[in-house]
């Protein structure tokens, strides 16, 4: 990206004087970076040339699977996304309204959820009825688009998504300068905020051995009214279904700098596999953050295909497989990074031949605490999972 | 309609039966030169026939059949069969008078050449009676011709001669004098002034319809003069016959039991359209409510006062006529030698044709017709049609004109786009015709404009039972779809009575009617006209209505179902010039489609479709590129806004310059369309040039269509 150092200073003086903020480097950075974003399309228009932005594809094709790495990274194909062009000139248009929300924050020292900036850069396009954005899906993919873009984590955006995954253990942690223990956290559980990165939250003392990580809330539940993270000395987490950013690169800094190995428990279905796929190798959407998020090294626990039999379950907890389900599974199999694991292609290949799909919650049709008591104890001893 | 040509002669040595005669009477002359000696010949040849036929005895002998077999007059045939001439209900019958009245009065200013002035006047003296009366300022007519034109059938100018006329066969006004006489008893009244200088006479005739003879009722068979002065006014008043004065001219007064109703197929739609084609007519016209004060003299007055040039007559080509008529021909054509008698009697034969002509016949040139027998006339008219004849002169046909079309259209139908396309003319079976097509483009429907009150008569005197069938029946261009839309939007059951309405439903239909865009729903409107004369009935049966269906319109941007009309908001109207118009019955309500009158008829229709074509092609893409830089100025200035929010820059110039591009590149797309569609524009600019086209500027609805309208114009 071009940059004209002298304007952009000129710039900052300006902004500095006008909010007195304290700028972080990265702030700075930021900043910069939108700024010769804007003074591009400055610079187009005083050369009568038509504006564009390159953002990057977040597409399966623009995904490489980085074999040494273990995780997915992002190809170098970009989409040109142009104001003169009629399919593009209202996401065009979109595209620099959150560039100009997000340096408004930048400036004013200030962050939002995804949904205030949504409200922020909210209004009717003047001297028609047509609204900037529809809802919020709209803005939410262009702040995506806009991290790519800029090269910026969403938090650099000064964003944040809503808060959602708990986490409780043997841990004490400072968020925001508040000390937390989080073997104390009560039902609720510590609730994992959207950014947890060094400078909002650092580890204290941690005496937990492993993270169990599971698919959703009511599962969590169970293994904390268990007391399941005392008998077994581990931290137990849950993403909401797939995990959030914040969830994400919480585990990451656990796995990473507490050497903690990473278990998951969730769903024997396809979006089961893909919520393990994402906390393995990343996402596809945002495999420009896999390299902060991504953990190669966590274990898929279950629930299996064969659980059906092996745990003898009852045959009314069965969910048929539709034909979204088929699909996706084929889908999944074929992707790079699982292509060639042989068990999981046994596994995938089981699941289509059962027809049918569990959740983890169906192992309750044997006992309440079937799955804290027995299932997932004898799969640890056992180390009986998938890689 | 094409006659078979008997293969022996036989037949046409002898009359044909006398049913035949009739049917084939509007294209055959032969038969009307015979009607002459109807009287006479007419029993013998029908007794010989009968004779013949009795062989064999069985339940009544030949003599007891022969004892009921008598003559039929012409008249008592149609007295018997008078849908025929378009008399099969009230309402038509009402009609068909007018038209048969205006149409003859039009014919004979235009002959005289007078630019036609014509008072029409209907006015309700019973229940279901009506009293007609039409005035024209023609050339009058003569004492002792006015008992035979409107009294006798099959009698009149017309006929005998090939010449582009409105009226044919002569049997028109005479036999809705018939058909007042039949239902009402009263004459037909007739004033008939032939210069300031003599008094108009007045005559009150009934025709009988046996003798198919007129009979004089007043002044004791001889008719009576009415005198200029006081006394005369007071005679007219007396006797019911409203004259206009003036100084030469011809009113019929016919009392007929008829019915008066508005909407299509109606009076005033005929009036109306006679406007469009004929905008040299002034027309005065009082329709039955005037009388009540209720409506004021409509006016359809004329746009130009160029006369229609002069139709010719001709002489019949030899490639239309049959071997009956030449049989005819010959024994009337006396001690001629038979290349005298080619070269005199037919258009486009040179003596050198003739000579022609008889070496194929293999009959000396210098041979005298009286001495032509059956089998050499065979051979004659054999060697006719083999032999190569230039295609007869077209003068003899007076087109509208594409100029003329535009004008009474644009007058009549409301538009913003008209185009009109006048053939060149052609032959069908030796009779030359022409074709004219004019179109418009765009306006509202008919439907759409209805005043209240109108909307209320119209409800009070329909016919239809649901309201539905009345939307579709009553509005042109109105299709079922469309009725559909209506009926919903104001929120009424299409079955409701459309008579036994509410005055709040009337008003909320009225709303509808208003409010609903009817441009998708329409169908298109055909006009269809015969020598200037609208054909209000049977469309399906229309050569022109089959043309315009079997045109693909699609490629000219309307849409449109296989087979059927079209949809849009147009207006077509064909004309059909000619010395003789091929109707499919006596009441000349549809063309006969001769291939070749089909095939003029469509190159006519493509020639106007492609123009509309170009125009609604432009017309979309100037919307399209309209709204393309619509999309981009929306954005705009959100963007500027947001870049300077950014980087503090400059907000009005970035906007400023932005637009700039934005009309570059609006530009340039314009400059793409062009090159691929290279046929296309050079023709779109001619649009403009073009005399047949008539574009109506209305002003925009959106100023940035304008803008980029202006644009597009600067570019190419």
């Amino acid at each position: 990206m071009a940059k004209r150092p002298r304007k952009t200073v000129a710039t900052n003086n300006g902004d500095a004087k006008k909010a007195a903020v304290n700028l972080s480097d990265r702030d700075k950075k930021t900043l910069r970076d939108l700024v010769s974003l804007a003074d591009r399309i400055v610079l187009d228009a005083d050369k009568k040339r038509d504006p564009y932005l390159d953002i990057p594809a977040r597409t399966l094709s623009n995904i490489k699977y980085n074999k040494t790495k273990r995780f997915l990274e992002m190809g170098s194909n970009s989409n040109r996304r142009q104001l003169f062009n009629l399919s593009q000139a209202k996401v065009y248009m979109q595209s620099l309204l959150v560039a100009s929300g997000s340096k408004r924050l930048i400036d004013e020292g200030k962050t939002t959820s995804l949904r205030g900036l949504y409200y922020m850069l909210k209004h009717s396009i003047e001297g028609t009825k047509e609204e900037t954005f529809d809802d919020q899906t709209q803005s939410d993919t262009i702040i995506e688009d806009m991290e790519v873009t800029l090269n910026s984590m969403r938090e650099e955006l000064h964003l944040y998504a809503k808060n959602a995954g708990s986490m409780v253990g043997p841990i004490t942690l400072t968020d925001t300068g508040d000390e937390i223990d989080c073997s104390r956290m009560g039902s609720g559980g510590y609730s994992i905020p959207s950014i947890v990165e060094p400078e909002v939250v650092q580890f204290g003392k941690c005496t937990a051995k492993f993270i169990l990580h599971v698919e959703k809330d009511t599962v969590w539940r169970r293994f904390n009214e268990d007391k399941f993270w005392k008998t077994h000395n581990c931290i137990l987490t849950h993403g909401g279904g797939q995990p959030p950013r914040g969830v994400r690169r919480m585990l990451y800094r656990l796995h990473n700098e507490l050497k903690l190995p990473v278990y998951c428990l969730l769903d024997n279905d396809p979006w089961g596999y893909y919520i393990y796929s994402v906390l393995k190798q990343g996402s596809i959407n945002l495999a420009y953050e896999s390299k902060r998020m991504a953990i190669p090294d966590a274990k898929f626990l279950g629930i299996r295909s064969r659980d059906y039999e092996r745990c003898e379950l009852s045959p009314s907890v069965k969910i048929n497989l539709n034909d979204t389900d088929i699909k996706r599974a084929k889908q999944i199999a074929a992707y790079p990074w699982f292509e060639h694991k042989k068990p999981w292609q046994k596994e995938i290949e089981q699941m289509l031949k059962n027809g049918f799909k569990l959740e983890v919650e169906s192992l309750i049709s044997k006992d309440i605490s079937y799955v804290t008591e027995v299932y997932t104890p004898e799969r640890l001893k056992e180390q009986d999972w998938l890689d | 309609m094409a006659k078979q040509p008997s293969k022996n002669g036989v037949h046409a040595e002898r009359a044909p039966k006398p049913k035949n005669r009739i049917a084939a009477a509007e294209a055959d002359i032969e038969a009307a030169e015979a009607e002459d000696h109807a009287d006479e010949s007419v029993g013998e040849e029908n007794g010989k026939e009968a004779a013949s036929n009795g062989r064999k005895p069985r339940r009544a002998t030949a003599q007891s059949m022969a004892a009921s077999q008598r003559d039929i007059s012409v008249s008592e045939f149609f007295a018997k069969n008078r849908h025929l001439l378009g008399f099969d209900n009230p309402r038509k019958a009402l009609l068909t008078t007018i038209k048969e009245a205006v149409d003859n009065s039009l014919d004979a200013c235009e002959e005289a050449g007078i630019l036609p002035e014509i008072w029409v006047h209907v006015e309700q003296t019973g229940p279901n009676r009506f009293k007609v009366g039409v005035q024209d300022n023609g050339p009058g007519i003569l004492k002792k011709q006015i008992p035979l034109i409107f009294g006798k059938l099959l009698y009149g100018s017309k006929f005998h001669r090939l010449r582009m006329s409105r009226g044919q066969q002569g049997i028109g006004i005479s036999a809705a004098g018939m058909y007042g006489v039949l239902t009402t008893g009263k004459p037909v009244k007739i004033v008939s002034k032939i210069s300031p200088k003599k008094p108009a006479h007045y005559y009150e005739i009934k025709i009988d319809t046996k003798k198919n003879l007129p009979e004089i009722l007043n002044g004791k068979g001889e008719g009576v003069d009415i005198p200029p002065n006081e006394a005369g006014r007071q005679y007219i008043e007396k006797h019911g016959i409203e004259w206009v004065e003036i100084d030469h001219g011809t009113r019929v007064t016919i009392e007929l039991e008829g019915k008066y109703l508005r909407g299509r197929g109606s009076v005033d739609e005929y009036l109306e359209q006679t406007a469009i084609a004929n905008p040299h007519v002034r027309i005065h016209y009082q329709d039955p409510e005037s009388g009540s004060g209720q409506t004021e003299e409509k006016l359809y007055d004329r746009s130009t006062d160029q006369l229609p040039r002069e139709p010719k007559e001709i002489k019949p080509h030899p490639y239309g006529i049959e071997l009956g008529m030449l049989v005819a021909m010959l024994s009337d054509a006396r001690g001629q030698t038979l290349s005298q008698f080619l070269t005199s009697s037919f258009s486009k034969v040179s003596s050198a044709v003739a000579s022609k002509v008889c070496q194929t016949a293999g009959v000396g040139t210098r041979t005298s017709t009286a001495k032509v027998g059956r089998n050499e006339a065979d051979k004659l008219f054999q060697a006719l049609r083999e032999t190569r004849i230039a295609p007869p002169s077209t003068d003899c046909i007076s087109p509208i004109g594409e100029e003329l079309l535009l004008k009474g259209l644009h007058q009549v139908v409301p538009g913003e786009f008209y185009v009109a396309a006048t053939r060149p003319p052609a032959v069908y079976r030796g009779n030359p015709f022409q074709i004219e097509v004019a179109l418009a483009y765009g306006g509202m429907s008919s439907a759409n404009k209805v005043p209240f009150d109108v909307l209320e008569d119209l409800l009070e005197e329909t016919d239809a039972r649901t309201l539905r069938q009345f939307l579709t029946t009553t509005f042109y261009g109105l299709g079922s779809d469309a009725a559909d839309q209506i009926i919903k939007e104001a929120d009424l059951s299409p079955r409701t009575s459309a008579s036994k309405m509410k005055p709040a439903e009337v008003k909320k239909l009225h709303e509808a009617m208003r409010n609903v865009n009817l441009e998708s729903g329409q169908t298109m409107n055909v006009l269809r006209y015969a020598n200037r004369v609208p054909l209000q009935f049977q469309p399906a049966a229309c050569a022109i209505t089959q043309t315009v269906m079997g045109t693909n319109w699609r490629s000219y941007g309307l849409s449109q179902s296989r087979g059927s009309l079209p949809t849009g908001p147009v207006t077509i109207m064909v004309h059909m010039a000619s010395v003789w118009v091929p109707f499919t019955s006596e009441s000349k309500e549809a063309i006969a489609s001769y291939p070749e009158i089909q095939k003029e008829l469509r190159l006519g229709l493509q020639s106007a479709g492609r123009k509309l074509g170009m125009y609604l092609r432009r017309r979309l893409k100037v919307k399209q590129e309209g709204e393309r830089r619509n999309i981009f100025l929306r954005y705009l200035g959100e963007v500027a806004t947001a870049v300077s929010d950014i980087n503090n820059a400059d907000r009005k110039k970035l906007y400023e310059q932005l637009l700039l591009v934005a009309k570059k590149k609006t530009a340039t797309a314009d400059a793409k369309f062009n090159e691929r569609g290279e046929f296309v524009d050079p023709a779109e600019i001619e649009l403009e040039k073009d005399p047949s086209v008539l574009i109506v500027e209305k002003p925009s609805e959106f100023g940035i269509k304008e803008k980029a309208k202006g644009n597009g114009q600067e570019t190419s």
